[in-house]
């Protein structure tokens, strides 16, 4: 009883709840400040597909094998190319890909047979805002330069 | 501001109200969370102290719609739910903006079925989708970024609407005499 009256009196109850706070403030903040510092993502994340070039000559890399489109459950990916005379492989022509319903699962990339570049990755980009769904369908220049990310610096 | 810009001295401000109200309106967003699915996680996740939206300004997830002005639509929108959502939408009071988080209430994801709505933009007007299964918090922030530039441009008290004249390709902008 007297216990009691003196955990009253001398307010131990709050002074403790204090010190729990006290402990934490002399931390540096969690918070991680999201525009102006980007987390780097982990090493198998799967952002929005993008399709790659060789990387010394900025040659096309896709061989319009049609495997992506084949192996998308969704069947989101659209491409199609030509051959021309003197080349050895398809020349691209359009490569459309609907991102809208896209479950970033990877199944495309995963098929994807060229070496020793690939040509269809997950890249690391995973800012994707639009305003309208026109826009989500990515073109094939889209594709190789990704979507164009607004840089906030807030 | 034009032509009483710098002509008082330094303690005024002069500015035009609907830069007040779009600088209001887009600092103090409060969501109504409409987690319907596992885009929801993500979505409690940008509230936490990690990714903390209350640096937007956008922190105060509200249970009622009549407290909010921004529903964040994040999950499978069935069409069991479809009218609920939208009439939530209609006791949101006035302005108002929808976020379509993830690919499912965008374009109803990896399910074209009978019982899931194909895209939330069919019942409710959507301002910014957010694509990603699930986005990333920072995509989230990324797209309320992305809503806030939206506001910035809007016109309130001096209404203008783009007009397309004949003869030309561009928009430009004409006052509304109505």
């Amino acid at each position: 009883m007297l216990a009691r009256l003196l955990r009253r009196i001398f307010l131990i109850d709050l002074l403790k709840g204090l010190f729990v706070t006290l402990r934490y403030t002399p931390r540096p903040a969690f918070t991680f400040q999201y525009p102006a510092e980007r987390r780097p993502v982990a090493p198998r994340f799967r952002g929005v597909l993008r399709l790659q070039v060789e990387p010394e000559t900025g040659a096309q890399t896709c061989i319009v094998c049609d495997q992506c489109a084949k192996a998308c459950p969704d069947e989101l990916i659209n491409l199609g190319g030509h051959r021309e005379p003197g080349r050895k492989i398809k020349v691209l022509d359009y490569f459309d890909f609907n991102l809208s319903r896209c479950s970033f699962c990877g199944l495309c990339s995963e098929v994807c047979p060229t070496k020793p570049v690939k040509a269809l990755i997950m890249s690391e980009d995973y800012e994707l805002g639009t305003y309208n769904r026109n826009s989500q369908v990515l073109r094939v220049d889209e594709m190789y330069d990704g979507l164009p990310i607004q840089q906030y610096n807030r | 501001m034009g032509l009483i810009d710098h002509r008082f001295s330094d303690n005024f401000i002069t500015t035009n109200l609907d830069q007040v109200l779009n600088w209001a309106r887009q600092s103090s967003l409060w969501p109504m969370g409409f987690g319907l699915a596992c885009c929801a996680i993500e979505m409690i996740a940008t509230s936490t102290s990690r990714y903390d939206i209350a640096r937007f300004g956008a922190e105060v997830f509200r249970a009622s719609p009549r407290q909010a002005d921004l529903m964040i639509v994040a999950g499978t929108v069935t069409k069991k739910m479809a009218p609920v959502l939208r009439r939530l939408y209609d006791q949101m009071p006035e302005p108002k903006w929808v976020i379509s988080m993830g690919s499912c209430s965008n374009a109803g994801g990896p399910f074209p079925t009978y019982s899931v709505l194909q895209g939330v933009d069919k019942i409710v007007p959507v301002d910014v989708y957010v694509s990603g299964c699930p986005p990333r918090p920072e995509a989230l922030l990324y797209g309320l970024m992305r809503l806030q530039d939206k506001i910035r441009k809007e016109n309130t008290v001096l209404r203008r609407e783009r007009v397309i004249m004949a003869g030309q390709t561009e928009p430009i902008m004409v006052e509304d005499r109505g």
